[in-house]
């Protein structure tokens, strides 16, 4: 394995890394604040936004480190998973 | 909701967290059956807060693996065009499955887990063999990404992970270290439920009022779980863990045979 991957896991340890702690504060602080608060469900839903999209942000951030390393198969296939998850999204907004 | 009922699912959730980050074992296999058989949660609900909390695992966990270079990244990705595949067009499927068929599919899956888990429990008796993690060459791409398909597939339909039905054929077919094809799988989970999720998401079968006391009890069991790891001996959370499926898939298959689940 070379450095530059070493780059790449590191940048996407980090995604998942603010992507959970983010949405597992916000998801408590809108349970905590919510018996006080009249916008905690408000925080709670953002929580859950941030959970469901630290995936997909994953995914671009993967995307973007393998076209920096001109691994050109690996952007392609970022881009084919991106492509499914954000069809499931529009679809399921709809339906 | 009355505090009882919260504390009670943050509870559920910390467990579960507990476990599967413990077990590797996405939590799913046993949150569904918790909260459909005691919580009464109708099946689709019951699959819709599972994958939100299978994300939740998936995403604090893998974020170690990631950091310690043991998750195939370029592997997990290609097998997750597969997995998020199936995990798209099963989630579309769901909601034309009626609520005793997907409990009946839901306990044949806690069978052959109990059984999947029953090898796995038996390895981590001996002595792990120091295995290299890296030098290994890839085989069986065409099957990987089969069995990529079904196990996302399966985690849209039943709010699982889908580790039993990927790790061994990584391991065994395509020729990858144990613990890197664990990790990967790992890995993979947090798109593959979160594409799954997104339509739940969407039909409304997402209860936050649920989801939330739960996801918060993952996220601080797998956290807490991800440090005490090495000093735990996971052959007995295993053996515990295939007793309570065994016992959520008799469960399950006696209320579908009584006419439950409706």
């Amino acid at each position: 394995m070379n450095r530059e991957s070493a780059a790449t896991d590191q940048a996407l340890a980090l995604t998942l890394k603010i992507g959970a702690y983010s949405s597992f504060v916000s998801i408590l602080a809108g349970m905590i604040f919510g018996f006080i608060l009249p916008f905690g469900n408000k925080i709670i839903e953002i929580g859950f936004l941030i959970l469901l999209a630290t995936p997909g942000l994953r995914i671009v951030v993967a995307g973007i480190q393998f076209l920096r390393e001109q691994e050109f198969k690996y952007v392609a296939i970022s881009a084919g998973v991106l492509a499914v998850i954000v069809t499931a999204y529009v679809l399921g907004i709809r339906a | 909701m009355t505090d009882g009922g919260l504390l009670l699912l943050g509870v559920i959730g910390f467990v579960v967290g507990v476990v599967g980050a413990l077990t590797g074992i996405g939590g799913g296999v046993v949150l569904v059956p918790l909260v459909a058989l005691y919580y009464g949660l109708p099946m689709h609900e019951a699959v819709g807060v599972s994958l939100v909390s299978v994300i939740a695992t998936s995403t604090a966990t893998s974020a170690l693996y990631v950091e310690q270079r043991i998750t195939d990244i370029r592997l997990g990705m290609t097998l997750e065009l597969a997995t998020t595949l199936g995990a798209f067009l099963a989630a579309l499927l769901a909601h034309h499955i009626d609520r005793r068929t997907l409990a009946l599919m839901f306990a044949c899956f806690l069978s052959y887990s109990a059984f999947s888990m029953t090898g796995k429990a038996w390895r981590s008796r001996k002595r792990e063999e120091e295995e290299p993690l890296t030098g290994y060459t890839i085989r069986n791409y065409p099957l990987g990404m089969a069995a990529s398909l079904l196990a996302g597939g399966f985690s849209g339909l039943l709010g699982i992970g889908g580790g039993p039905i990927k790790v061994p054929v990584m391991h065994h077919f395509m020729k990858v270290p144990l613990r890197v094809a664990t990790a990967t799988s790992n890995f993979m989970i947090g798109v593959t439920a979160a594409t799954s999720a997104l339509v739940y998401w969407g039909h409304g079968d997402i209860k936050t009022s649920v989801a939330a006391p739960l996801v918060a009890g993952v996220f601080s069991g797998s956290l807490l779980a991800a440090r005490i790891k090495h000093r735990v001996h996971t052959f007995y959370i295993l053996i515990l863990l295939i007793a309570i499926t065994g016992w959520f898939a008799a469960q399950m298959f006696y209320k579908v045979a009584t006419g439950g689940f409706r």
